[in-house]
Formats: structure tokens, sequence, C-alpha cells
């Protein structure tokens, strides 16, 4: 099976996920007791106001009509209106996806950049004292709480010696680096660890491979040998596990979010289920599940493309 | 009503101490001290907002984040004064009643525009208080004793009322009655809110959902000179360590709810100032009278002399309050300071269960919901101060949502709750919590005392102050004695500004004047 048609046909799986997802979403979200005119209304509400709202959004209809209307708006690219905000969703997600984006892959390349040398070293010289260190010291970015790391980080780099904002997403390319430094680099802290030591192992097991010690006994040196040789064949397998973590980071970075108040996904996800805004609660619910399935996706080519004996009809 | 996520409580809880350690000690200035040069002109003033604005439809919105950036753009006929106990024009000037008093014919301001150049008329007045009369899932109630409006000239409005109503300037100074173009200027509703036009000190600029909202100067704004800024974000900063670190940092420069926990470092920190301003904010314990022995007012009194009020402000105010005596807050007119409202009083608790239904006691639950630290402070505490008299209370934590879906439905036995005044006149407070028949049946308590629901409703229509004075006195009086409700503590409004905000001021009611705010070099 050639390249394209692995990526269409796992494309095509695209559509029972949402479905499945849609399913699930819509029905969950109104197991949960609570009522989105009550939040509206707040102690303002009466029977009468909210049943006036119920009518008015169609909530008074029998759960299976609200699911066909869901699906049929869907099927004709309309997400429906937020409750709470009375907008259309599709533009809720279109204005806060961006942040998410940001904030994931730019803590994944950050995440990169310091996990790679690390390993790097660490695979250096095994059970030497550096590769203790690398090994130990992440671990505390995997046990700190996001919410307090990123407190510190405020705290020390933004309120003490100004170098970022406090908040915010920033605007323009040089403004989002700037501005989202910080809440990538909370989020990096914590994927590092798990990185480090799948490629600090990856690394270990190719230097013990008979081509590397063919290119030690023909003299190629240390750090290019490392370049060259080692990270190439080592790095797949820590693809893999970079792969997944995202897949978990989409949705998952909310308390960063929140935290440095970027105004991601996340934080609208979980406003709206406080809210019970149900359209946008199901709406974030079918793109995060797109986006899992995308991340996955782009993680078997990016292995199969990397490693040419992995073929994808495997 | 002022609500905190679950999540920005955890935040608060597990990080107060690392951020007080940075915000350093110093003394504090005051924000509203004028300057010699006089107000300075320009600038962006930042708020970092809890959460983010709803709507900005002023006739169905009840979110307070949304009312407080809504109150820059449209105006209504009169406005609160700084005390909170009275009303003053605005875009009206004066009025006439009539004999009878059904009839009140209103002058208008003259030279007053909307921000888009468009001279303010009656027609605009007509039309802005019939869309709110109109909205039944919103704020018509507070305009049903109107019958209709005139406007028999440009500079006249005329209403007619359906029966005499002493609170009418107080309704009309509500937001919910401000001045919008007459017929939207030619749109739809959804069309008009999406970036709406007002008299107010400051237009629509831009409201990015989740993120950020701005507001810039009204060229056309009638207080001559006025406003001194010229725009104003509000940011949506959903952590409350957050909002403090941003205006510590000067990112922002108003921080509307810090957590009590850091009202008193921040009171020492040298680059903001931390006010806290009188309101109107009530905290009671209610009793759901649909439950026994909750019916029994014996067992009322017992609960509500048990509760040591200023042990509750030291744990959750941490001693910024006042203990509540009456179901009215002082800010409020006809507040009576010496309504007898149950203070703590161990034996005469105990006196007092020992003549109830229950002489031995009884188990009990109180609802709370998650997320809210106050509250569960206050439920740890009832929970204790209760045992003396043998009352065992669970204390049930639920979703906010479902915490007050089963208040408003009265699924519950006691449960925590708290009002902020809408309007400078008891009567909207009175009816939504002494009158049974009312949509919020006494505060969701079922609570029905016929004289005191006469009495409430006899206030509303006698316009003479001393005689609405005491029957109000008597309805305060009634209502403490049967203690339909525990009242707690009264809770003043915190607020963190940088050091060179001045002129900020906040009423009673919550209401913020920004034309009259100004940044200084």
């Amino acid at each position: 099976m050639g390249r394209m048609t692995f990526v269409i046909r796992r494309l095509l799986l695209l559509i029972p996920t949402a479905v499945g997802v849609t399913i699930i979403a819509f029905f969950m979200i109104h197991l949960i007791p609570g009522d989105p005119a009550q939040t509206i209304l707040g102690i303002h509400a009466t029977p009468q106001k909210i049943a006036l709202l119920h009518h008015q959004w169609g909530l008074d209809r029998p759960l299976a009509d609200q699911y066909w209307l869901f699906m049929d708006r869907l099927v004709h690219g309309n997400l429906g209106q937020s409750l709470y905000y009375g907008v259309p969703v599709s533009g809720l997600i279109t204005s806060r996806l961006p942040a998410t984006l940001w904030l994931i892959i730019y803590a994944g390349v950050i995440a990169i950049v310091i996990s790679v040398p690390l390993a790097m070293i660490a695979a250096s010289r095994k059970d030497a004292v550096r590769d203790h260190i690398v090994r130990a010291v992440p671990l505390l970015g995997l046990g700190m709480p996001a919410f307090w790391l990123a407190l510190i980080l405020q705290s020390e780099l933004a309120v003490k010696y100004r170098l970022f904002p406090v908040t915010g997403y920033g605007s323009g390319v040089i403004g989002h680096l700037h501005s989202m430094f910080l809440p990538s680099l909370t989020v990096a802290v914590a994927l590092c660890p798990v990185v480090i030591r799948a490629l600090r192992a990856s690394m270990l097991n190719v230097l013990g491979a008979d081509y590397v010690t063919t290119a030690r006994a023909k003299g190629v040196p240390g750090p290019r040998l490392f370049v060259r040789h080692v990270l190439r064949n080592a790095i797949i397998p820590a693809v893999t596990v970079l792969g997944i973590n995202i897949g978990f980071l989409i949705g998952g970075t909310l308390i960063v979010e929140q935290v440095f108040s970027i105004g991601g996904i996340g934080q609208l996800m979980i406003g709206s289920i406080f809210q019970r805004d149900f359209p946008v609660v199901q709406a974030v619910a079918l793109v995060f599940g797109i986006m899992v399935v995308l991340v996955n996706l782009l993680t078997d080519v990016a292995y199969a493309s990397l490693d040419p004996r992995v073929r994808f009809d495997r | 009503m002022r609500k905190r996520t679950a999540l920005m409580n955890f935040l608060i809880a597990g990080s107060a101490v690392a951020l007080l350690a940075g915000c350093g000690s110093s003394s504090s200035g005051s924000n509203n001290s004028s300057s010699s040069s006089g107000p300075v002109r320009g600038g962006n003033l930042v708020f970092a907002n809890p959460q983010d604005a709803q709507s900005m439809d002023e006739s169905t919105i009840f979110d307070n984040n949304s009312i407080w950036i809504l109150e820059q753009i449209m105006q209504p006929l009169y406005t609160v004064t700084d005390n909170g106990k009275g009303v003053m024009p605005w875009l009206a000037t004066g009025y006439t009643m009539s004999p009878d008093g059904l009839t009140y014919t209103f002058t208008l301001r003259k030279g007053v525009e909307f921000s888009n150049g468009k001279p303010m008329s009656s027609a605009d007045v007509k039309w802005s208080l019939e869309q709110t009369m109109a909205a039944k899932a919103g704020w018509g109630y507070i305009d049903a004793a109107i019958k209709s409006v005139d406007a028999p000239n440009a500079s006249t409005v005329v209403l007619h009322l359906k029966y005499k109503w002493a609170p009418l300037l107080a309704d009309l100074s509500l937001f919910a009655n401000g001045i919008v173009p007459n017929n939207y200027g030619g749109k739809t509703a959804a069309q008009f809110y999406q970036a709406p036009v007002g008299t107010g000190p400051f237009m629509w600029d831009y409201w990015h959902k989740g993120q950020g909202l701005k507001l810039v100067k009204n060229p056309h704004y009638w207080e001559p000179g006025k406003p001194y800024l010229n725009s104003i974000t509000w940011t949506d900063v959903p952590s409350d360590n957050t909002r403090q670190l941003q205006v510590t940092s000067g990112q922002a420069q108003i921080d509307q709810f810090p957590a009590w926990a850091t009202v008193s470092a921040l009171k020492s920190t040298p680059s903001v100032s931390m006010t806290l301003f009188n309101s109107t904010e009530t905290n009671y314990l209610a009793f759901n009278e649909k439950v026994k022995p909750f019916q029994d007012v014996n067992v009322r009194r017992a609960i509500s002399l048990a509760i040591n009020r200023p042990s509750l402000i030291k744990a959750v105010l941490f001693g910024n309050g006042k203990p509540a005596n009456s179901l009215f807050p002082p800010q409020v007119p006809y507040y009576d300071p010496s309504t007898p409202g149950y203070q703590y009083n161990l034996a005469a608790a105990k006196a007092a269960m020992a003549k109830s239904s229950v002489p031995h006691g009884f188990t009990t639950t109180i609802t709370i919901p998650s997320g809210n630290s106050d509250y569960a402070t206050i439920a740890t505490i009832v929970q204790s101060e209760l045992k003396p008299l043998n009352i065992k209370v669970n204390v049930q934590t639920l979703d906010p949502n479902v915490a007050n879906a089963n208040f408003q439905a009265q699924k519950y036995d006691m449960s925590l709750t708290l009002w902020t005044m809408d309007i400078p006149d008891p009567d909207e407070l009175a009816t939504f919590g002494l009158d049974p028949t009312s949509g919020a049946k006494s505060f969701f308590t079922s609570y029905d005392n016929p004289t005191v629901v006469k009495d409430t409703h006899s206030a509303e229509q006698i316009t003479t102050p001393s005689a609405r004075q005491a029957l109000y006195n008597i309805v305060q009086t009634d209502a403490a004695k049967d203690a339909f409700m525990a009242f707690l503590y009264y809770s003043p409004y915190p607020y963190v500004t940088s050091s060179n905000v001045r002129g900020f001021f906040v009423t009673p009611l919550g209401n913020y004047h920004m034309e009259n705010v100004w940044l200084s070099k």
C-alpha cells in the first residue's frame, strides 16, 4: 500500500470516529444534571423563564430529535449556536483553536530542543553521573503540578525580570513566540522526561548496533557518530512517544490555558461544561476527536518516513 | 451574583503562598487621590476579569461581567448615586408626577448623541423601554408597573403606570433600562448587540470571546471633557493568582476580585492599591421550609443563634466584613440598623432548640457548590457549631449548576446563598426574599408570613419616604424574628488597582463610572 492510499484510508476512518464522538459527547453532556437556562438566568431563574429559553433553544424537544437536528446541521457544516454566547459555535472554535495549536506545537518543539541534547548526554556514558542527573532531574518536571511551575515562571520571569508577559497569546508570529514561551515551556517541562527516557533508551540500543561499532572502528568522531548514525535511528521510538503525548495534550492543556489566560479551546471546553452549553461541548469534543486521530496519523506517517523498513500496510 | 469556578479555587488554594511571597511589602497608595495637575488624558486601561462577558443585550443579561461592561456603552435616564441609596438625573434632567401618581413626564437631557453621532430623542427612549418591558425571559419584570410609554415630542417621554409605584426611578436607573437607538438603528437585535451603540462614554471596538473585549472613547460623549481614557480592555483571566500578577507586573490595571486570602498582603504591596468598597453583598444560610423540621421557627432561631458570625468573617473574609443583622444590607435605602437579626448566643440557641419540635436534635444536610472555598469553609464551621444542639450536619457538595438548580427547585435542607442589589431600592430584594408567590418563592425557602408580604407590597405603592421607612422597619424586624434565613455577613467589594489609576470608584451596587477614571504618569 502506498503512502497516499494509507493516508486516505486513515482519513476515511475519521467518519465513524467522528460519529462515535458525537454520540458519546451528545448523550454524555445531556446525562449530566444541570441546565443552561439556569446558568444564564442565575438567581433570577423562574420556571416560566426557564421554559421560555428551553423552547427558544429547542431543548423541550425529545433527545433523539435534538441529536438528529445536531447531525443534520453538522453534515451541512453548521455546528449550531452557543446557548451561552448566542453566536455560532464554529466562530468560537476557529477563534480559539489557533491558541491551543500554538501551545501544543510550541511545547513539542521546546520539548525536542531540550530532550535531544540531554538524551545524547545521558546516553554518551551509561550509568555515569551525568546519565543519572539527566534521568533524575527532568522527573521533577513530571512530578511538579503545571499550575505551580506556571506560577513560578510567571513570578520570576514575567513579574520580577519582565522578560515575558504574564498572560496572553500575543499578536503576530513574533508576539505569539514571545507571549506563548512561558506556557509552552510549562507544558514542555512535563513532556521532556518521557521523551528523554525514550530517546536515551533507544540511543543506548543503537549504540550497541554493529553499524555503530563499524563506524567507530572507521574513526568517525563522537559528535558526528551521534548525530548521523545514532540519533537518526534512535529518534524513531521517541517520535511515537512524543506523538502519543501530544495526542494526550489535545484538550489536556486546560490548566496551562487557565493560568496563562490563553483563551484556547481547552478553556472553552471546560467553561462550556460548567455552563452546560451543549452545542459547544459537542462541537469541541468532535474537534478534539478529529485532532487526536490526525496527530496519530501524522505520527505513523512520520514513523514510516524516518524508517524505510516500516511499510504502510503494517 | 458572583461566581467562582472550581478550577479557580483549586488554583488559589495551591498557590496563594507562592504568590504572596512574590508580592513583597510596602505601604499602599490611594487610587482615588487627585493630582494637582488634574486628570491626564489618554491611555488604555486593562481590567483583569475572572470571567468573560456573556452578552451585551441589556434587556436579558444577568451576568455581572457583562453588565459592568455594557454600562459603559448604554446609559439609563437616571443613575445610582455614589452611596448607592438614591438616584440622580442622567439622560433625563428631571420629571413631574401627576397628582394620582400614575403618570410621570420626563425631560430629556439636551445635546446627548449616540456614539454614531445621531442625537438621542424620546423615540429612542420609548423603543428601549418597550424592548425591556417585553423581555419575558429577561428584565421585563422590573418594568411590570409601566403600562405604556409615550413620546409626545423629541425631548419628552411620558410613562403611564398600571398602579402607583414608588421604586420607579430606581427601576429606571437599572442598566436594563439603558437607552439604545430606535429600532436598533435598522438592525435586528442579534446584529445590533454584536456591536452595540449607546450614549455612554465608551463605544464598541471588538470582542474576542474568551480573550478580551475592548471599548474605545466615544467622541460624541455628552459630559464635557470626558472620558479621559482612550480605551478600556477587559481581559478574561480565570485564575485569581494570574490576575494579581498581571496587576503587580503592570500588564493590567484593575483586578476585579482578588482572593480574600491575599487582601492583607496586597494592602502592603507598593505598586498597587487595595480598596474595599462598600457593597450590598449579603450572605445568608437559607432554610427550606418545605422540609422538616425547618417549618419550626424555633429550629431556625436555634441555628441562627448558634452561628458565630465574627468567626465566619475571620475565617472567610479574613476579617473584612460585618455580621449581618437584617435581610437588607446597610447600603440599601430603608435599612434599619436596629433590626434584631439573631447573633451568636449558644444558651439562647439551646433554649430555642428545647422549645422546638426536635428538642433532642436531628440530622440534616447543607448543600454547597463545588469549587467555592468560601462556602466550604462556612459549611464546615456551621457543621461544627451546630453540634452542641445535637444537629448533625452533612455537607453535600454539588456541581455549581446542579447546586443552583436544586436550590431553586427547593431540593435542599440548608443552602448558602447571597444577594447583591441591582437597584437602589429594597423592593426587588424584599419581593424576591419575602413573597412566596413571587418567582423566587421567598428566596427559594417557601417562607410565608402574610403580614410581611402585605407590608412589603404596601411599601411599593407609598411614595412618602417616612411611611416607607416605617413599613420596611416592620418587615425587617418580622423577617429577622422569623429567622427564615440566618443572616450571616455583609461583605465589601475588594478591588486591586495599579497605583497610577485615579478616580476609580465602585458603588455599593457594583457599578463603576469609567468616564471619571484616568491614568497618572
